[in-house]
């Protein structure tokens, strides 16, 4: 008996010291030197959602950074230094963003970091890489959680998106009484980026119109129809719908014409600005009126921007209106890194904080860039977009250069 | 009384102590940590349902309280982040401990089968009372205060406090197994009625053994939210966090002591392992899928008994091809 | 509160709810012959969802005409899993086993699935999809009913094979008692096999219907899984009439709940609901009390 329980005994020392053993592959901490070999590429580390519930816009943003690297390259690199990508999929889990950005500094040892996708996985990615002392600059993790937490890492290019629905609601409550609409639903998903942009929305219109729906859903949910019947049934003359991604606005477009209903006004706060992919999903002739905030289209004036939509369309096939804004937005972050290298002369993290938070205008495809001490980007404004017919264009703020009329009423759905 | 047996324990324990300076990685720290947690809350896991055969399938619900209780306590009383919330990883427990006893009035009164079903669904409960209600902060989770150690030695005091967790929960285990109150357990699990009908009081029995291993798998919720500094209701609730820990019991030996430590320390090792070189990928589940039934198949009764069972068989061939006696087997 | 909308929760309820109920069946079924908790149920509802998708996508068919290919695909894949590896295990563990047997096949055909289909959602789309019947002044698309229809027959056919066939008659006995069963000649071995197959296959219409109503991909069989646990622990386990009755009372309390209180708080009612039914009565609306006492 004591051999054998001997025996077990050393199995189980053994398996504690395989699994050492295992991990034992290599042993070094974290280093943001920022001085790269002479020749060596500059590699850059991402968590990307390739799988799951974000795996539109993590496929999105893969592209966008890769087309920035393809472009920086083209031009001679960083600082002489080829850009090389490390992109790893999290799966839209916050659990792997950590264990992601973990590995890419601690293992793969990457130079500098870009962000994932979504304010529920940018906030985890931006305190792990914190930790390392390295910058997390992003743009699609704008929702206010990220800002109160503190840090003083991380750099959202693209507008904070507390302010989305400002030029909406302008617009809506500044129509004269006779067709300004009187009934007003408010649906969105709990997601930390939706609720707070729809409840923003709703304190802004106030009681200028009359809520006659307001409801919370779960952001788990797999069927819209008892939902979205609901909302169908308050027959609101505008609806605010909070959605993440194209497959809910969709679910919530297929219950409302199941019903036969259509509101006069329809914006939702994500998935109508997702281009082609929302078109392949609803169908053209649904698309039209929907609207949606955003700081890019494809149709934007910027030159840089122009000059990115035409290579991407090149590469991709397809239209200017059907650019995905996350390709902006992650091209974006690849221009703002490019110039806070460039004017810190190196790759050192701490300087490039420094520099970002040095109240300097820098210059992006989604127009200026300008951060405040919390990492938000002031220099920005915030647009509604509405597709009308196969184009997708600029509708608010009114007034401005680039605005066309908005089309409303919202024409029936399937025409 | 330091016998060979033991021995070999403080052997384990010895190397144990070590791994942080032979490991310095911080990705494949944490990997150790979360090891540790794991196979202490197995351990813990088997301490109810591998002693009493009732196998809970909802003791993610405990994880979970042990580490929102964590947060919300860390961030209501304003805990200075640092080494201070260390003391909320037993007030963790001690939350998991409480709620254990309704879901246990609840669940307990039922048949081993139906039991399996309605941890599940009390676990669900639990994890959409996180997502819906504010004070939980819904899908967003919850952000602890921010612990501003430095990277280089950040895992280090989380690792000695999971094995000091790890260690608390074998010790409990095999303590329960020598005494009376193990005992009836392991009646219960050969016969209740029988059980019954000799003078065990089966039902507080099974509140208390359910109770008591909520504690752990508690603090290990509680510990898991201090490290990563943020939680999620889908991930500190997680169904896959309940099949975890009931295979590493399986995988290693359900029943038996040393099963959810072996079965703990191998596969959570390489899972996390898997998880951290290769991301997330479709590969490692059809891998742990394949991995599993096998093991199941071939090794019904898990590893531990299974190369027990090797053994003796061997030594019974030994015995009978050279006529010597063989001293008995005997448990783990 | 809104009539119209409560209408519509309540007919929704019935509609759905009988898909729900006929993957339930499917489940309870298994357990009720074999003893056996099947968690891989959900990934099989997935599996006939996409086969059907595939079917439809790639060759034009049409899902319900589909179902004549799914259908019997999936019972073959019961009668194959069942064989290889369910029908393996046994001993006093034999459910618990069964619950991490079941959970590591989901896991390979969940990977399967992910490799094959990418985990981008998809969803099957028929010209019924979005046309709608006009019920007591509320909309419902085509699916639903026909979906609805379909459940009708297809638990029909599975109530008439059990109460009218000798092979029904086999699973009865079966179901009330193995031991017993065995004692009087019934090969329980092929009954069990046979009724997993069966259990299985009703998963391919419940998975065409869940699939043209809702977008999924394999993960969304954790959610499809746990109901479908919930409704058979509520109906009883082993009740071919519980699982009916708590699956069409589960998506219909979610929906009233939806409509009059918050959508939020849908499914906790349900499960607060099967708390409280469990706390009273601990086998289940209709299932066999247990001898022993608590």
């Amino acid at each position: 008996m004591k051999t054998k329980g001997k025996l077990l005994r050393a199995f189980g020392v053994t398996s504690v010291a395989a699994a050492t053993a295992m991990m034992m592959a290599t042993t070094s901490g974290a280093s943001s030197s920022g001085s790269i070999a002479k020749g060596a590429p500059v590699t850059i580390g991402i968590s990307l959602s390739l799988s799951g519930d974000f795996s539109a816009d993590g496929l999105a943003y893969q592209q966008g950074y890769k087309l920035w690297a393809a472009d920086v390259n083209a031009a001679g690199g960083l600082l002489g230094h080829k850009v090389k990508l490390d992109i790893v999929s999290d799966a839209s889990s916050p659990t792997q963003v950590v264990t992601n950005y973990q590995k890419l500094i601690s293992v793969d040892h990457v130079n500098l970091t870009f962000g994932p996708f979504s304010t529920l996985l940018t906030l985890p990615a931006a305190q792990t890489v914190n930790r390392y002392g390295y910058a997390m600059i992003e743009g699609a993790g704008g929702g206010p959680s990220v800002f109160q937490a503190g840090l003083k890492n991380v750099f959202d290019v693209t507008l904070p998106v507390a302010y989305d629905l400002q030029p909406f609601a302008t617009w809506l409550t500044s129509l004269p009484a006779s067709s300004r609409p009187k009934t007003i639903s408010y649906v969105t998903s709990n997601d930390p980026f939706t609720q707070p942009v729809v409840q923003q929305a709703q304190k802004l219109i106030g009681s200028k119109l009359k809520t006659v729906y307001n409801k919370v859903f779960p952001a788990e949910a797999t069927d819209y129809t008892s939902i979205a019947d609901a909302v169908a049934a308050a027959k609101a003359q505008v609806v605010v719908l909070g959605s993440v991604d194209v497959p809910t606005v969709s679910a919530f477009m297929q219950a409302f014409e199941q019903a036969h209903y259509t509101p006069e006004a329809f914006i939702a706060t994500a998935g109508p600005d997702q281009g082609a992919a929302f078109i392949k999903a609803v169908g053209a002739g649904n698309a039209d009126g929907m609207m949606v905030p955003n700081s890019w289209y494809g149709g934007s004036k910027n030159p840089a921007s122009m000059k990115m939509v035409a290579e991407y369309v090149k590469q991709y096939g397809g239209t200017a209106a059907g650019v995905n804004a996350d390709i902006a937005e992650a091209y974006s972050v690849g221009q703002v890194m490019a110039q806070a290298v460039t004017a810190t002369k190196g790759f050192d993290n701490s300087k490039i904080i420094k520099y970002l938070h040095s109240g300097a205008t820098l210059s992006s495809v989604q127009g200026s860039v300008k951060f405040n001490s919390l990492g938000e980007n002031t220099a920005q404004t915030a647009y509604t977009f509405q597709w009308q017919g196969a184009k997708f264009v600029e509708v608010n703020p009114v007034g401005d250069p680039g605005a066309s009329k908005v089309l409303f009423p919202k024409p029936a759905w399937g025409k | 009384m330091l016998r060979k047996r033991n021995l070999l324990w403080l052997v384990a324990l010895a190397i144990a102590l070590f791994v942080p300076t032979f490991i310095t990685n911080p990705a494949y720290r944490q990997i150790a940590v979360i090891t540790l947690i794991f196979t202490a809350c197995a351990t813990s896991w088997n301490m109810f349902s591998g002693y009493s055969g009732y196998v809970a399938l909802g003791s993610a619900a405990f994880y979970g309280t042990g580490a929102y209780t964590m947060a919300l306590v860390a961030v209501h009383m304003h805990i200075p982040a640092g080494g201070d919330m260390f003391w909320l990883v037993p007030v963790g427990g001690l939350a998991a401990m409480l709620v254990a006893v309704p879901v246990g009035l609840i669940a307990l009164r039922v048949r081993r089968h139906t039991f399996v079903v309605i941890t599940i669904a009390i676990f669900f409960v639990f994890q959409l009372a996180a997502i819906n209600f504010n004070f939980t902060g819904g899908t967003g989770g919850l952000t602890l205060p921010y612990i501003p150690w430095l990277i280089q030695n950040y895992h280090i005091p989380f690792y000695y406090v999971a094995l000091a967790m790890l260690v608390f929960a074998i010790g409990l285990s095999a303590a329960v197994r020598r005494s009376r109150f193990g005992l009836q357990l392991l009646a219960i699990r050969d016969d209740e009625d029988r059980a019954l009908g000799l003078g065990v009081k089966v039902f507080p029995v099974k509140l208390t053994g359910f109770a008591m291993s909520a504690f752990t798998i508690g603090m290990g919720g509680a510990l898991y939210a201090m490290m990563q500094g943020q939680i999620y209701p889908q991930f500190v609730f997680d169904p896959i966090f309940d099949i975890s820990i009931a295979l590493m019991a399986f995988f290693g030996g359900f029943g038996t002591l040393l099963g959810p430590i072996l079965g703990g320390l191998v596969l959570e090792s390489s899972q996390q392992y898997l998880t951290v070189t290769y991301s997330n990928g479709s590969l490692y589940l059809i891998l742990f899928g394949v991995l599993f039934l096998l093991v199941v198949l071939f090794m019904p009764q898990g590893i531990v008994v299974y190369i027990r069972d090797a053994w003796t068989k061997r030594q019974d061939r030994l015995a009978s091809s050279s006529e010597n006696p063989v001293t008995q087997g005997g448990h783990s | 509160m809104n009539s119209s909308a409560l209408i519509h929760a309540v007919i929704d309820g019935v509609l759905t709810g009988s898909v729900y109920a006929l993957m339930a069946t499917g489940l309870t079924l298994i357990f009720g012959v074999m003893d056996i908790i099947n968690v891989a149920q959900g990934i099989f509802v997935i599996l006939g969802a996409y086969l059907s998708y595939a079917l439809s996508v790639h060759w034009g068919i049409d899902p319900f005409v589909g179902l004549v290919i799914t259908i019997p695909t999936l019972f073959l894949v019961g009668i194959v899993v069942e064989r290889a590896f369910i029908g393996r295990l046994k001993g006093p563990e034999k459910t618990a086993m069964s619950i991490l047997v079941t959970y590591a096949i989901s896991l390979v055909i969940e990977g399967a699935l992910n490799m094959i289909f990418s985990v981008n959602y998809v969803q099957i789309s028929a010209s019924y999809v979005n046309k709608t019947f006009d019920i007591f002044g509320v909309y419902f698309a085509y699916i639903y009913v026909y979906g609805f229809i379909m459940a009708a027959i297809l638990l029909s056919a599975l109530y008439v094979m059990l109460y009218r066939t000798r092979f029904g008659a086999s699973i009865r006995a079966a179901l009330a008692d193995q031991t017993a069963a065995a004692l009087v000649g019934i090969d329980v071995k092929r009954v069990s096999t046979i009724c997993f197959g069966i259990g299985i296959a009703v998963t391919a219409a419940g998975g065409m219907v869940f699939g043209a109503t809702n977008a999924f991909n394999a993960s969304t069989s954790y959610d499809l899984i746990s109901r479908l646990l919930v409704i058979i622990v509520l109906g009883g386990m082993g009740s071919l009439g519980g699982a009916l009755l708590a699956g069409i009372l589960m998506v219909t309390l979610e929906d009233i709940v939806g409509v009059v209180w918050s959508p939020v708080w849908s499914i906790i009612a349900f499960y607060i609901v099967l708390v409280i039914v469990l706390s009273i009565r601990p086998q289940g609306l209709f299932g066999k009390q247990s001898a022993r006492v608590a």
